[in-house]
């Protein structure tokens, strides 16, 4: 038996007609103004169990709160509610959860539950959808990387055909592989997001010198004195070179250079 | 560990029954719970002894989100156990 029909047992004769002659998809406990039931906008019935007498306070958690649970197998704040059929309607697609097996044991366990999340956001976030809720969640529980995280999600680095797959190619090429160098890697990447920038083929090379030079000045105004470039492809490591050879004579900057054997990977860190 | 909600078999429907937060000690209420000084969820019968989650996590009142089915498993209203339940829904 639905809600409704449960409540029609359950009110007098005068409010029966009035829940008749609306439209209610939704009740909810909350405070009511006057009266024991109110209409809200939306066709939700408010029911304020203040105003009701302790018989129909038990009447309501047998006859609909214990029912309805018994049916649902759930009874939620107004706010996980909304927020669960939020997340129900932006799972990962079957793409996604392509994305989450690759990186399911290459990641920590934190960072793979975390993308999982990140990836709901990113659904989420490209219907136009309110995503605040989603991402505090995912800034409460990891505060070191869950927004970076979250962002570079939305942004498509972990995607099958960018960065941190492709990281993983290049260093699984490697004499000596570990995955956990993998993991350590991609964690300081992410953890550094604010102070990192990406050596790729789609910019050219003056953007990429405008925007190391843009956050140099930035960072250095308001920054924690380091700035990293990272580069992946015998291509991107002679453009970050480049660029890092820009700066060879600034006697501010203190310049390292870590790069494989290949020359495929490089992270070029500026201390200032 | 995964969070573990309502068991592997259970298939849900998202229920149009719903509290606010405003009214969240009524509803714990109804449920024989209480929140204690700090505001955690506890037995009111036994008020030491204070509510926890599948994870074994106690709740404060802010964090609380409801209840979904394995018996009565008080859930915190986090997008990380929040999902796991979206994953059961029809």
């Amino acid at each position: 038996m639905k809600i409704l029909d449960k409540l029609m047992n359950l009110v007098d004769a005068k409010f029966k007609e009035v829940l008749s002659k609306n439209k209610i998809i939704l009740f909810d406990f909350s405070r009511n103004t006057k009266n024991l039931f109110e209409i809200k906008e939306g066709g939700k019935l408010s029911i304020d169990m203040n105003k009701a007498t302790e018989e129909q306070k038990k009447l309501f958690k047998e006859q609909i709160i214990d029912a309805e649970f018994d049916d649902a197998g759930n009874f939620l704040t107004s706010r996980a509610n909304n927020k669960t059929r939020q997340i129900k309607n932006n799972l990962p697609t079957e793409s996604d959860e392509e994305i989450l097996n690759f990186y399911k044991d290459k990641l920590s366990y934190d960072m793979w539950k975390a993308l999982e999340i990140a990836i709901t956001i990113r659904n989420s976030f490209n219907k136009g959808e309110d995503i605040t809720d989603l991402k505090r969640d995912i800034i409460h529980k990891y505060p070191v990387f869950g927004n970076n995280l979250s962002n570079l999600t939305t942004q498509g680095y972990f995607d099958l055909d960018r960065h941190f797959k492709q990281l993983y190619e290049s260093m699984l090429e490697d004499e000596g592989f570990d995955i956990v160098n993998y993991r350590k890697k991609v964690e300081k990447i992410v953890e550094s997001l604010p102070y990192i920038v990406f050596i790729t083929r789609y910019k050219t090379y003056d953007e990429l010198s405008g925007e190391v030079k843009f956050k140099l000045t930035a960072l250095k105004k308001y920054g924690t004195g380091i700035l990293l470039l990272h580069g992946l492809g015998t291509e991107n490591v002679s453009t970050a070179l480049a660029i890092t050879d820009e700066y060879k004579d600034d006697e501010s900057i203190r310049i390292e250079k870590e790069m494989n054997l290949k020359r495929t990977i490089i992270t070029v860190t500026f201390r200032f | 560990m995964f969070p573990h909600i309502g068991g592997a078999s259970i298939k849900m429907k998202l229920s149009n029954l719903t509290f606010d937060k405003e009214v969240k000690q009524d509803i714990l209420a109804l449920y024989g719970k209480a929140i204690d000084k700090e505001g955690f969820i506890i037995e009111k019968d036994n008020p030491s002894q204070r509510v926890l989650t599948p994870k074994g996590e106690e709740i404060h009142i802010s964090e609380w989100g409801g209840i979904v089915k394995g018996s009565e498993e008080f859930i915190k209203d986090d997008a990380f156990v929040l999902i796991e339940l979206a994953k059961k829904l029809a």
